[in-house]
């Protein structure tokens, strides 16, 4: 080797150990942005200053709102600078790399997030979503509210309650930010016992629980064997759970109408499996014998290896049957909960009870509605020692016969709000108890004015604090 | 087959001079007025029935016959007679 090569070895070996350690550093830097890295909404930027503006939603913004909307290709610039003024809002830029991305100021100074649900709804918008600022932070990530696309959304106030029609901010159920933390699980089964389910309604038919092929159907004495390939229907002791009312289908969608799936609307839970019994007729009423006989179909397929970790039972009346709480025990010894309607007849249930709501039985937990103002709703029951639990159930809309949606009011509808929340801490605790689910659910409410004395927790459901 | 109002008190005039034993056109008509009932089975549940528990819109029925009146109620669905004798029927 001569000296000339040697130099230059010397020389190649230095800009390696330089390139090295630059490259090192390099990482050092990505890891620390990582750690301090969080996204917040644009809006966010300024903080809120008043009482009112701290007790306001998670998703309510501060300072100038904006959203991202990407316009379907073909939608003139003309269009888009109609729509933007008919909402009285501003095309701040123009994503030029993006064809039909558009950053927009709304001038109202209204929700980041509701704007971008009033843009995503919009035929012409392929989606839209607040703004996110990504900034260093010391903190932890905070969630971040996650918005579907469903196109009915905006109307769902249990879920995201913004205001509309004249609704208190914030008075919902925080499933947005649940959302941050899981969207549900195909994993987790909800027994929807009622009038049935339309399992081809194309919002729910994504989300139906079908028998295991390796599954055996099932099997009863009396009836012999029942190919419940799609659920169970103890009126005509048969295998078809096709609702003939609407009442049903409407709680599987509050339950689980498939989320981001641009069809109508979105249930607590995007993903999950709804099992559909039916022992209430086209007129919405059945006997106690075929609600027994339908429960006990939900144990034998727990049993027989189904993860079915919920009853929905929005139905109830006055009378007491021990049978029926008999075979409700039974669903707790087999590690199911009990989500029970507490009734509409504006009276205290402490009092006068409601069956099956108001069964001492430790997986029961029965549920009082509230309407969009954080108020309960004037013909809910109530009871400070036997209605557990509150959560909207005024004015929802989901999911109803023949590809339709309807608003209905209840704690028919309530109850599916607690049974699809229940799922979610499932989905992310497959392997809590039902006595720690319950307790989990009874745990995790905002206080409610309204309901101090009225109900055992005297609060509404927050999904987000069920999944802390 | 869905009912509307002028069949649901037909059906309970029918049904209430049955049970009295008397001509329908005994029968009086006090009063007929929209109602949301508190649930499925318009809140006159039968013995052993259990009802979805969402607010249902119907007619509610007032005949009067014998000098006493009479409750019907009634949706697209059904006609049920309110607390007769301390029951209730769906006829």
């Amino acid at each position: 080797m001569n000296r000339n090569n040697i130099f230059i070895h010397i020389a190649l070996a230095l800009v390696l150990i330089l390139v090295a350690a630059f490259a090192g550093q390099l990482s050092r830097w990505r890891k620390q942005l990582k750690t301090n890295v969080r996204i917040v909404p644009a809006a966010e930027k300024k903080q809120p200053t008043s009482a009112e503006e701290i007790a306001l939603s998670e998703t309510r913004s501060f300072g100038r709102p904006e959203v991202l909307v990407k316009f379907k290709s073909g939608v003139s610039r003309a269009t888009i600078e109609s729509l933007t003024s008919r909402f009285n809002d501003r095309i701040e830029d123009n994503i030029e790399n993006v064809a039909g991305l558009e950053s927009i100021d709304d001038l109202d100074n209204a929700d980041a997030g509701t704007v971008a649900a009033q843009y995503g709804a919009m035929p012409e918008v392929e989606y839209a979503e607040p703004n996110y600022d990504i900034e260093l932070d010391e903190v932890d990530n905070p969630l971040v509210p996650i918005l579907p696309h469903d196109p009915q959304f905006n109307d769902q106030w249990a879920l995201a309650n913004s205001g509309q029609r004249g609704g208190k901010q914030g008075a919902d159920i925080s499933a947005t930010l649940a959302w941050a933390k899981t969207t549900g699980s195909e994993d987790v089964v909800v027994a929807v016992l009622d009038s049935g389910v339309d399992y081809t309604h194309e919002d729910l038919a994504g989300n139906m629980w079908v028998r295991p092929s390796e599954m055996d159907p099932y099997h009863d004495e009396e009836l012999g064997t029942v190919d419940d390939l799609n659920g169970y229907n103890a009126i005509d002791g048969n295998s078809d759970p096709m609702d003939e009312n609407g009442h049903g289908t409407h709680c599987a969608g509050i339950i689980g109408a498939e989320g981001e799936n641009d069809l109508g609307i979105a249930g607590v839970n995007w993903k999950v499996q709804i099992m559909p019994l039916k022992f209430m007729n086209a007129g919405g009423f059945g006997t106690t014998k075929d609600a027994i006989e339908a429960i006990n179909y939900v144990i034998d397929r727990k049993k027989a290896g189904v993860n079915v970790r919920i009853i929905s039972a929005s139905w109830g009346s006055t009378q007491k049957s021990r049978a029926l709480e008999d075979v409700i025990r039974k669903a707790y010894e087999n590690d199911i909960l009990f989500v029970a309607a507490a009734g509409n007849a504006s009276t205290n249930n402490d009092r006068s009870p409601h069956y099956p709501s108001s069964y001492d039985v430790p997986n029961v937990i029965s549920v009082a509605a509230l309407d969009r103002h954080d108020q309960l709703a004037s013909f809910s029951n109530y009871g400070a020692k036997s209605v557990a639990i509150a959560a909207p159930g005024k004015e929802i809309l989901s999911t109803w016969l023949g590809n339709q949606y309807e608003e209905k009011s209840g704690t028919s509808m309530a109850t599916p709000v607690i049974s699809g929340v229940a799922a979610l801490i499932l989905a992310e605790n497959p392997r809590m108890s039902v006595d720690d689910l319950r307790k989990r659910m009874m745990d995790s409410t905002d206080p409610i004015v309204a309901l101090k004395g009225k109900t055992v927790s005297g609060g509404r459901i927050n999904a987000q604090k069920a999944l802390k | 087959m869905s009912i509307n109002k002028d069949g649901a008190v037909q059906n309970a005039r029918t049904d209430l001079a049955k049970r009295l034993n008397i001509d329908p056109a005994d029968v009086k008509e006090r009063s007929v007025e929209d109602s949301d009932f508190p649930d499925m089975s318009l809140g006159a549940a039968e013995d052993g029935e259990m009802s979805g528990q969402m607010i249902t819109p119907g007619w509610r029925i007032r005949l009067e016959a014998n000098g006493q009146t009479f409750e019907y109620r009634a949706d697209k669905n059904q006609v049920r007679l309110y607390k007769y004798k301390g029951k209730n029927y769906r006829i």
